[in-house]
């Protein structure tokens, strides 16, 4: 009996924070009075569900992989005089060639290596998820939010932190010398960009005067990038680092080291980890969209009701995404001492400097 | 600061004893005593080529390199014994296959020599764009391999997009797009006409335009250099002593070059410099080649524009054989008239070329009775360089592997013959 009191509340809590998209509404009525099915349809709109499952989170992390697998791969084919991807699918130009890509991974074979720790080998891949999806709880789009917190930016950036420790102990159970080397890499590479990283958003929270997402949105009636643009620019370098995009792609140098950590993966387990840096460059950019531009401000759609701040914010994030991407046909890849060089030196520098800038704008008195 | 050692016991890998690689069990326990450890870089390695290179790390410097080269051998030497001479003219274009036309052109001259056969003006020329052509190719191939060494996709795309103009430039001369069998002793199997040669000449103005765009995303990029420039240097003394060649010499600010030296061909009738740099690091390795990629094509423009008219099979070769159709323009249908009972006297010729990786040398020995070689040695430039190759690696970065092995554009299968 108490069993069922306690679903019965749940209900009622699911109900009384749905997402409110007015386009669907009617579907989602005539399913309500359905039994079973209104839980379920209540527990999917139900805004911190929705949040971490649809958008921005799960729901959110899969389009980006399928779309910025292909839209990297056609990019730098053009740039490169090529076609890319074209065969898959020709009336879409190739478009889904990320999911047949993905599809022979799950039919290949996965080897464990016998000198590799066994259950940590295979657990870490799927463990990774974890870091990746604990900021998604923190980072709001409109209305829909996981857990609402007015320390909301310090904490994304202090889960962000874990995600290098999961791939150094997937490094440390392949057991191999190429994934030796390749933590070690991404440990210094870690040691590059976190400090000028930290400052530089330290130096936006100091301008905004708050860590909540709500307040820093609200405040950019101007963007953050064109208020602090140094601060920008080291958040951007450092989100190049930390994803190890080239020129930093130096934990997984395939030339050097043969993909690091990643070396003695095969399968579907490879085809988790080689997602993980995508994933993090999702999550640094939707931080970056609400720190620099202007977050989910924009048109409101009033037909999509609660999900058109969602939409922007996760339109801005992607169009960065899809800037990024150009960066890997462009320059080739620094060694880690000039990565760390650069970290240490003119980065930290900056982003020393677009503090200054921020106190000069927080004391002038401009965002009040 | 002092250094504290902890006297853990330390078992080298035990895959290091299975293998086979050539290095004495003590020296993998003396490094795994003295906290280095070894890491075997190939043979299957997306940066290593066909070879292993077994590299001795301390931390993340290089302390000690050897290599392990030898998986792509396929005995060339010995395969030639049993060959006519014609016949190893394929096979000896094998070894480097971008540079197809130097290699031949070295033991075709080797041949020529040993025979004392004078080759006809015009053949000269077309000999020397070919193997000009062949040059230009090799320098792009090799510039490919050290863009995507250092993770530059775009550079590696780039000059093999150029490369296919090189490509249509041989289909055009000779029908194939690489590994032509095209010079003969005596000359070339076929002439080639005006409107074949205006399409070469118009092919490097092209090659020209489209290295511009090479030079803007990956020559001058600052990433680039910052990745090349004082990375694997050997000075003028140490790149004499460890006997590099070619290009790799020249970048250490000697100036040699077979090509003047030796003027084979017509090379001594044109005007072109020799490209040397002083720095011998990576990037001015690098450099010297892209420069002599533009040497190359003023040396074809040239040759193109002085091209005598005439015969391109030396007469030297009719007068004792009863060929049924003496054409001097064209080989086809009298070729094993001509060549299939080739002898040379008894005796040992050998001859330098200057390919494109850098010395090249071939030595025939005759018994003078066979038609078969009794002995042949190639040295490529591939083998001559290894040792300096290896030698600019230490002290550097374990990372700098790759950027210095594309700096010196190492082609495992033209040095393990």
């Amino acid at each position: 009996m108490e069993m069922l009191e306690v679903l019965v509340e749940m209900f009622e809590m699911f109900k009384s924070n749905m997402v409110n998209i007015p386009l669907i509404q009617p579907v989602i009525d005539a399913l309500m009075n359905i039994p079973i099915v209104n839980y379920i349809v209540a527990l999917v709109l139900w805004k911190p569900f929705f949040a971490i499952a649809i958008l921005p989170g799960l729901g959110g992390i899969m389009i980006v992989l399928l779309l910025m697998v292909y839209w990297e791969r056609k990019l730098t084919a053009r740039i490169q005089w090529r076609v890319g991807p074209l065969e898959v699918f020709r009336p879409l130009r190739g478009l889904i060639q990320p999911l047949a890509d993905g599809f022979r991974y799950f039919f290949q074979e996965v080897i464990v290596h016998v000198d590799s720790h066994r259950p940590y080998f295979v657990q870490l891949p799927i463990l990774t998820f974890i870091p990746v999806l604990l900021p998604i709880l923190f980072i709001p789009a409109g209305e829909i939010v996981a857990i609402r917190s007015s320390y909301a930016i310090q904490i994304i950036v202090a889960l962000i932190a874990l995600i290098p420790i999961t791939i150094i102990a997937i490094g440390w159970a392949s057991n191999s010398r190429f994934a030796y080397i390749g933590s070690v890499r991404e440990a210094m590479m870690y040691f590059a960009y976190e400090v000028p990283f930290v400052i530089a958003v330290l130096a936006m929270i100091l301008m905004y005067g708050s860590g909540d997402p709500y307040v820093i949105v609200e405040k950019q009636s101007v963007p953050g990038v064109i208020m602090n643009p140094i601060a920008f620019l080291v958040f951007f370098i450092a989100t190049l680092m930390a994803t190890s995009r080239l020129p930093f792609e130096i934990p997984e140098a395939d030339q050097e080291i043969a993909f690091g950590p990643f070396v003695e993966y095969s399968g579907i387990l490879f085809g988790i980890v080689m997602t993980l840096a995508y994933e993090k460059l999702y999550i640094m950019c939707l931080l970056m969209s609400i720190l620099f531009f202007g977050g989910w401000n924009g048109i409101s759609i009033p037909l999509l009701g609660d999900l058109s701040p969602a939409i922007w914010l996760f339109v801005k994030a992607v169009v960065v995404m899809l800037i990024v991407a150009l960066a890997r046909s462009i320059y080739p890849r620094f060694r880690l001492d000039q990565a760390l060089k650069l970290g240490w030196t003119s980065m930290l520098l900056i982003s020393l400097v677009s503090l200054a800038l921020a106190i000069v704008i927080r004391l002038s008195g401009w965002l009040g | 600061m002092k250094e504290i050692s902890i006297d853990v016991p330390v078992e080298p890998p035990a895959e290091l004893k299975p293998l086979f690689i050539p290095i004495p069990p003590e020296y993998v326990e003396d490094a795994y005593k003295k906290d280095e450890y070894l890491v075997l870089v190939g043979p299957q390695h997306p940066g290593s080529g066909h070879m292993r290179i077994i590299v001795r790390v301390d931390g993340d410097v290089i302390v000690d390199a050897i290599p392990d080269p030898g998986y792509v051998h396929r005995s060339m030497e010995k395969l030639a014994e049993n060959r006519l001479y014609i016949q190893n003219i394929p096979l000896f274009e094998r070894p480097a296959i971008m540079d197809n036309a130097n290699f031949n052109l070295g033991y075709i001259r080797a041949i020529e020599e040993a025979l004392d056969i004078e080759v006809p003006e015009r053949a000269k020329y077309l000999r020397m764009i070919m193997a000009e052509l062949c040059r230009i190719g090799t320098h792009l191939y090799d510039a490919a391999i050290l863009a995507v060494f250092i993770g530059h996709t775009t550079g590696f795309m780039y000059p093999f997009a150029i490369r296919e103009l090189i490509c249509e430039c041989l289909v055009k001369m000779t029908g194939v797009r690489f590994t032509s069998s095209f010079i003969i002793p005596g000359g070339i199997r076929r002439d080639a006409d005006n409107s074949v040669l205006d399409f070469v000449k118009k092919a490097t103005f092209e090659i020209e335009r489209r290295l511009k765009n090479f030079e803007k995303i990956f020559i001058k990029n600052p990433a680039t250099i910052a990745r090349l420039k004082d990375v694997g240097v050997l000075s003028k003394e140490e790149a004499i002593k460890y006997g590099v060649v070619g290009p790799f010499l020249r970048a250490s600010g000697v100036e040699y070059d077979v090509r003047k030296v030796e003027g084979y061909e017509a090379y001594d009738e044109l005007d072109w410099e020799i490209v040397v740099a002083d720095e011998g690091d990576g990037y001015s390795r690098f450099l010297v080649r892209v420069n002599e990629i533009n040497q190359s094509l003023n040396i074809i423009r040239q040759a193109i524009g002085r091209i005598p008219e005439g015969d391109v099979i030396s007469q030297d070769l009719f007068e004792n054989v009863n060929a049924n159709t003496k054409n001097p323009k064209d080989i086809r249908g009298a070729f094993y008239d001509l060549f299939a009972n080739l002898k040379l006297p008894l005796g040992e010729t050998t001859t330098l070329t200057e390919a494109a990786r850098g010395l090249l040398l071939y030595t025939i020995i005759s018994d003078g009775e066979s038609n078969v070689p009794y002995r042949v040695r190639i040295v490529s430039p591939g083998w001559l360089y290894l040792r300096g190759f290896m030698e600019s690696l230490r002290g550097e970065r374990l990372a700098d592997l790759q950027a210095i092995y594309g700096s010196f554009g190492y082609f495992p299968p033209e040095a393990d013959r």
